[in-house]
C-alpha cells in the first residue's frame, strides 16, 4: 500500500521538494544580506540600546529602521504572499486525494484489491499529511528566520499576515487546508467542485479567525500617553496594536484611528492640531503585547489543527460507509 | 449444491429509489452466469453489493459463504472488473501488475505478465495510451491474477467495438475453462453473453425476472402457434409469458410443466434471446422466480 501511495503522490512530493528548494534559494541569500545590512547599518546595536523601554523621547531608532524597512519593503510585502501557500497545498494535494479516485472510478479498482478501505485511507492520508507537515514546517521555519530582522525593525510579527506566515500557525493552516480538501472531495466526489469548496471554506474560516477572533483570544492591553507631551510608545516593541484613538480628560473618545502629539511649547495655542482636544487629553491604543506571540500562535494552531482533525474524521467516515 | 453467491430478499435503496428490491437468487459454484437486464435494472448494484463496495439496505447476501463487508479475507478470493474498467491512467501496465502484487496476498505475477504478452500489450505502455479493448483486457488480467474463486464483471464489453467484444469474451472463456472459477458477468445485451454463459439471471426494474441454468430454461419454455383464439388452458402449460395475435394465428411463449399434446398447437423450441425478451416484457415485476435449476 505504501508503494501505491508513493507511486500516486510522488509527483506532488517532488513539487513540494522543488518548491521548498526554490523558496530556500530565494530566502537564504536575501536573508543573509538582510541580516548583514541589519548589523552593518547600526540598527541592530541601536535597537539593543533601546531595549524594551515602553516609551521613547526623541527619534529612537526610527530613521535607521525606516531606512532599513524602506530598503526591504518590497520583499516584506512579497513575503505576505506566502500566506496563500497552505491554500495551494489544500487545493492541489487535499482536494484530489479522494475526489480524483471517485471521479475516475478507480476507487472501485483499488478498494476491491486485498486491502481494506480503512487501510487504504490510513496509508494515503498518513503519507500526505506527513509530507504536508514536513513541507509546511520547512516553509514556516524559513520564513520565520527570514523575517527576523524586519520583525525587530518594527514590522511586528504579531501583525495581520505577518503572524500568519511565521511560527507554527502556517503548519496548522496547511493541515486544515488539506483536511478540508480531502473532506470536500468525499462529499462532492469530483475534483473541481472539491477544490472550489476547499477554497471558499479555507478563506472563510481564515478570515473570520483573523478579523473577528484572534484579537479576542487573549485580553487586550491598553496603553495611554498624553497629547501634550514628548513621550511616545516605543514602536519596536513588537506589539500588535489593533485600535488607536484619542480620549479627552473625561475619558470620552474624541476620535479613532489617529494619534497626535504636540510639544509642551505649543500647549494652549488655538491654532495647533492638538487644540480641539483640550488639556488632559490622551492617546490610547489597544494592543496585544509582543509576549503574547507564542500563546496566540498555540491557540490559533490548536484551533486549526482541531478543525482539521474533525474534518479528517468526517472524511474517513464518508470513505468507510457513504461511498461505493 | 455449492453456491458461489446467494441472496435472500436483498434490497438496496439510494435515498428514495430502490435500485434492487426483494432480490433472491443463487449462483451455483463453477457456473458462468450472465446477469442480463436493461440499463438501470440493478445489475451494477448487485455486483457492487457482491464485492462489498455497497452495503445492503435489507435482506442478506452471501458470497463464497461470507457476507461481503469489504474485509480482505473475502476480497482476496473475489476478482472484480468494475464498469468502464477503471485503471490509473498514468500507470504503466507493469506498474499496475506491481500494484496488484503489493495489495493482494494471493497474486500471480507471471500469469499477469504472460497474459499481457500473449495479447500483445507492452508492459511499459501507460494506460492512457491503450485502446478501450486493451484497457478492458488489462482490467481482466488484474482480476484474474488474483486467481479468484469468483470473478465478477460489470458490463465489461459495453464500451467495446464488436471485434474487441469477441476477443474479450474469447480470452475470458479461455481463462476460466478449468471450471474452478465461478463467473458472474453483466450486460444489457444478451448477445454478448449468450455463447459463453450456462446460467442466466434476468433483472428488470430492480427485480429478478428469470433465473436458472440456460439448458433447463430453454427446454422448459416453448413457443406455441395455432389458430387465433382467446387464451385457453392448455395441458402442460404452467404459465403464458407472452402472447401475440395476427388475424388468423395466435402465438404463445409458455413455460411448460409437462409435454404439450394438444393437437391444436404446434410446438417450437425457443431461443434464449426470445426467452429473455419475453421475460423483460413480462408485466409482473416481483413475480415469483421461475425455473430455478437444481
Amino acid at each position: 500500500m505504501m508503494w501505491l501511495a508513493w507511486r500516486q503522490h510522488r509527483k506532488q512530493a517532488l513539487f513540494a521538494a522543488v518548491g521548498l528548494a526554490v523558496l530556500a534559494a530565494l530566502v537564504i541569500p536575501t536573508g543573509i544580506s538582510m541580516r548583514n545590512a541589519f548589523t552593518d547599518s547600526g540598527l541592530a546595536a541601536c535597537l539593543r540600546g533601546l531595549g524594551t523601554t515602553e516609551f521613547l523621547r526623541g527619534d529612537g531608532c526610527d530613521s535607521l529602521s525606516d531606512m532599513f524597512s524602506g530598503r526591504y519593503e518590497t520583499l516584506a510585502t512579497l513575503s505576505m504572499l506566502f500566506v496563500f501557500l497552505p491554500l495551494l497545498v489544500g487545493l492541489f494535494w487535499g482536494a484530489p486525494l479522494v475526489a480524483r479516485e471517485l471521479e475516475h472510478g478507480t476507487h472501485r479498482l483499488v478498494w476491491t484489491q486485498g486491502v481494506s478501505r480503512m487501510h487504504w485511507a490510513g496509508v494515503k492520508l498518513g503519507l500526505v499529511l506527513a509530507v504536508t507537515v514536513v513541507a509546511a514546517a520547512g516553509y514556516a521555519l524559513m520564513v520565520s528566520w527570514w523575517l527576523g530582522p524586519l520583525n525587530q525593525a518594527g514590522q511586528s510579527r504579531m501583525a495581520e499576515l505577518s503572524f500568519d506566515v511565521q511560527g507554527i500557525a502556517p503548519v496548522a493552516y496547511t493541515l486544515f487546508a488539506v483536511a478540508l480538501g480531502v473532506f470536500a472531495g468525499t462529499v462532492w466526489r469530483r475534483v473541481m467542485p472539491a477544490m472550489a469548496a476547499a477554497l471558499v471554506g479555507f478563506l472563510a474560516l481564515r478570515l473570520v479567525v483573523l478579523v473577528q477572533l484572534r484579537g479576542n483570544f487573549l485580553p487586550a492591553h491598553e496603553r495611554t500617553f498624553p497629547v501634550i507631551g514628548q513621550e511616545r510608545p516605543n514602536p519596536t516593541l513588537g506589539d500588535w496594536t489593533f485600535s488607536t484613538g484619542i480620549k479627552n480628560a473625561a475619558g470620552e473618545v474624541m476620535s479613532t484611528g489617529e494619534q497626535i502629539q504636540c510639544g509642551p511649547a505649543v500647549a494652549g495655542r488655538p491654532d495647533t492640531i492638538c487644540a480641539p482636544y483640550g488639556p488632559g487629553a490622551y492617546n490610547f491604543e489597544l494592543y496585544q503585547p509582543a509576549g503574547n506571540y507564542w500563546p496566540l500562535q498555540f491557540i490559533e494552531a490548536g484551533l486549526f489543527t482541531a478543525v482539521a482533525a474533525v474534518l479528517l474524521f468526517l472524511a474517513v467516515r464518508q470513505i468507510r460507509s457513504r461511498i461505493a | 449444491m455449492n453456491l458461489a453467491l446467494e441472496a435472500h430478499s436483498l434490497g438496496k435503496r439510494y435515498k428514495r429509489n430502490w435500485a434492487l428490491r426483494d432480490c433472491s437468487l443463487q449462483v451455483p459454484a463453477g457456473r458462468v452466469a450472465a446477469l442480463v437486464g436493461p440499463n438501470g435494472a440493478g445489475k451494477s448494484t448487485l455486483l457492487n453489493l457482491a464485492v462489498g463496495l455497497l452495503r445492503p439496505t435489507e435482506g442478506t447476501l452471501h458470497v463464497l459463504g461470507r457476507r461481503p463487508d469489504g474485509d480482505r479475507d473475502l476480497l482476496d478470493r473475489v476478482g472484480f472488473v468494475a464498469q468502464d474498467t477503471p485503471l490509473y491512467p498514468d500507470f504503466t501496465v507493469s506498474e499496475l501488475i506491481t500494484m496488484g502484487a503489493r495489495l493482494n496476498r494471493r497474486w500471480d505475477t507471471p500469469l499477469a505478465r504472460d497474459r499481457m504478452e500473449q495479447i500483445g500489450i507492452p508492459l511499459d505502455r501507460r494506460v492512457e495510451g491503450l485502446s478501450g479493448g486493451q484497457r478492458a483486457q488489462v482490467a481482466l488480467t488484474l482480476a484474474l491474477a488474483k486467481r479468484p474463486e469468483l470473478l465478477l464483471l460489470d458490463e465489461p464489453v459495453a464500451s467495446l467495438d464488436p471485434l474487441a467484444r469477441r476477443e474479450f469474451m474469447q480470452v475470458l472463456m479461455g481463462s476460466v475453462a478449468d471450471g474452478d472459477t465461478t463467473v458472474l458477468l453483466s450486460s444489457h445485451l444478451l448477445g454478448d453473453l449468450e455463447r459463453v454463459c450456462d446460467y442466466l439471471i434476468v433483472l428488470q426494474t430492480a427485480h429478478v425476472q428469470l433465473l436458472g441454468g440456460v439448458d433447463e430454461l430453454v427446454n422448459e419454455h416453448k413457443a406455441l402457434t395455432g389458430p387465433r383464439r382467446q387464451r385457453a388452458d392448455v395441458a402442460g402449460v404452467a404459465a403464458v409469458i407472452r402472447e401475440s395475435h395476427t388475424d388468423k394465428q395466435t402465438t404463445l411463449l409458455v413455460r411448460t410443466n409437462g409435454p404439450i399434446l394438444d393437437p391444436a398447437w404446434t410446438v417450437h423450441d425457443v431461443t434464449l434471446e426470445d426467452l429473455v425478451l419475453a421475460y423483460l416484457a413480462y408485466p409482473a415485476p416481483g413475480r415469483a422466480v421461475l425455473g430455478v435449476a437444481k
